[in-house]
C-alpha cells in the first residue's frame, strides 16, 4: 500500500529537497511514523518531547481535517497525507 | 463618483481592462481594516492607501518599538515610542489625503472584536500572534465579513483568502488555536511580498475581477524562492463555520 505524504515546505529541505514521500501504513500515525524513520529530523519539528504533534501542526487527508484523529485516521491506497504547520508571524 | 484628481492618481491601474473606472469607483465605496500595524500591517495599508481605497481603519494596540524597524516600513526612529495606527496614520494621510484613515489604539479581544469590524468589506491579517489571528477569523465568519489571512517566518508565508459561509476558514484546518514562542525570525521582505498577495486579493475581491486564493494556500519560501499551493477543504464540524450554528 502506497501512501503520498507532501510536506509542507518548511520541511522539504529535511527530507533531502523532497516536496513528496511516498510511504506505508493503515493510518495517518503509521504513515508520519515510516517517515519519521527515514527523516528523523522532520519529527523534531512537528512532535513535542511526548511525541504528541505539535500544536502548529495539523494532517490533512485528500485536503480534509483529520482533526482530532491526527494520527489516527485510516488510510487507504493512493491516499495524499499533507503536513501542514501554521506560520503565524506578522 | 472619482474626481478629476482621482482620474488622474489612478490612472495607470483604470487602463487595467478588468478593472477600468467601475473597479477604481468600488475601491473608493470600500472600507477595510487592517488588523495589525507590524510587518504585514503596514505594507498592507500602504499599498490599500496607494490604491484607493476609501476608507482604512487601522487597528494595533502596540507601541514602535526599535527593533521594529527592520521590516515595519511606516514606523520611523522618531516614531519610537508612539502608538503604531498613530504613526502608520500619519505616513499614509501625506500618501494620500483624499481617502479616510481610522487609527483605532485598541486590543483586539473575543467581546470586541466583531463591533471593531462591523461594516468594513473586509479585513486584512496583520496579526503577529495565532491567539488574535482566530479571534479575527470567528469575528469575520459571524459577520460575513472576508477574511484575508497572511503569515511570516523568517523567509517564508502564507496567504489564504476566506470568505464566510463559502471556504475554509482557519479554524477548519487548525481547530485548536496553534501556540508558539513570541518571537520569531523574520527578514522585512517576508511580511512586505506576503502583504502586497494579500492586497492584490483584496484589490480583485473589492473591484470584482479575477480569480482569488480560496480554498488553497499559497506558500512562499523565500530560502529556495519557490511558490507552492495546498488546496483546503471545508470541516463540516468547525467549531467556528461548520454546520452547526456559529456563535457570536
Amino acid at each position: 500500500m502506497s501512501i503520498k505524504v507532501r510536506l509542507h515546505p518548511i520541511l522539504k529541505s529535511l527530507a533531502g529537497g523532497q516536496e513528496v514521500v511516498e510511504v506505508t501504513g493503515h493510518t495517518t500515525g503509521e504513515c508520519l511514523e515510516n517517515l519519521e524513520s527515514r527523516f528523523p529530523v522532520i519529527k523534531q519539528q512537528i512532535r513535542d518531547k511526548r511525541g504528541q504533534l505539535r500544536r502548529y501542526c495539523e494532517i490533512l487527508v485528500n485536503s480534509e481535517s483529520t482533526y482530532p484523529k491526527e494520527l489516527t485516521a485510516t488510510v487507504k491506497d493512493g491516499d495524499q497525507i499533507d503536513i501542514v504547520i501554521f506560520v503565524g508571524g506578522g | 463618483m472619482l474626481t478629476k484628481d482621482d482620474l488622474t492618481r489612478y490612472e495607470r491601474q483604470i487602463l487595467y481592462t478588468d478593472f477600468g473606472e467601475k473597479g477604481q469607483k468600488r475601491l473608493k465605496q470600500s472600507h477595510v481594516v487592517v488588523a495589525g500595524l507590524g510587518g504585514l500591517g503596514c505594507s498592507a495599508s500602504l499599498y490599500l492607501t496607494c490604491a484607493g481605497i476609501g476608507h482604512v481603519t487601522l487597528i494595533d494596540c502596540d507601541r514602535v518599538e526599535l527593533s521594529n524597524l527592520n521590516r515595519q516600513i511606516l514606523h520611523y526612529e522618531e516614531d519610537i515610542g508612539e502608538g503604531k495606527p498613530f504613526s502608520a496614520a500619519q505616513k499614509l494621510a501625506k500618501l494620500n489625503s483624499s481617502i479616510e484613515v481610522t487609527p483605532v489604539f485598541k486590543k483586539i479581544t473575543e467581546r470586541n472584536a466583531g463591533g471593531m469590524i462591523k461594516g468594513a468589506n473586509l479585513v486584512i491579517d496583520g496579526m503577529d500572534n495565532f491567539k488574535t489571528r482566530f479571534i479575527l477569523n470567528k469575528a469575520c465568519v459571524a459577520e460575513g465579513i472576508p477574511f484575508i489571512h497572511g503569515g511570516v517566518h523568517g523567509l517564508f508565508g502564507e496567504v489564504t483568502t476566506i470568505l464566510p459561509g463559502k471556504t475554509p476558514c482557519l479554524a477548519c484546518i487548525f481547530p485548536e488555536v496553534p501556540h508558539r514562542k513570541a518571537s520569531f525570525p523574520v527578514f522585512g521582505v517576508t511580511p512586505a511580498l506576503i502583504a502586497i498577495l494579500q492586497v492584490t486579493e483584496a484589490i480583485k475581491l473589492l473591484a470584482g475581477f479575477g480569480s482569488l486564493l480560496t480554498g488553497k494556500m499559497l506558500y512562499f519560501n523565500g530560502d529556495t524562492m519557490d511558490f507552492t499551493f495546498r488546496n483546503l477543504a471545508k470541516n463540516q464540524n468547525c467549531k467556528v463555520c461548520g454546520t452547526k450554528e456559529v456563535q457570536k
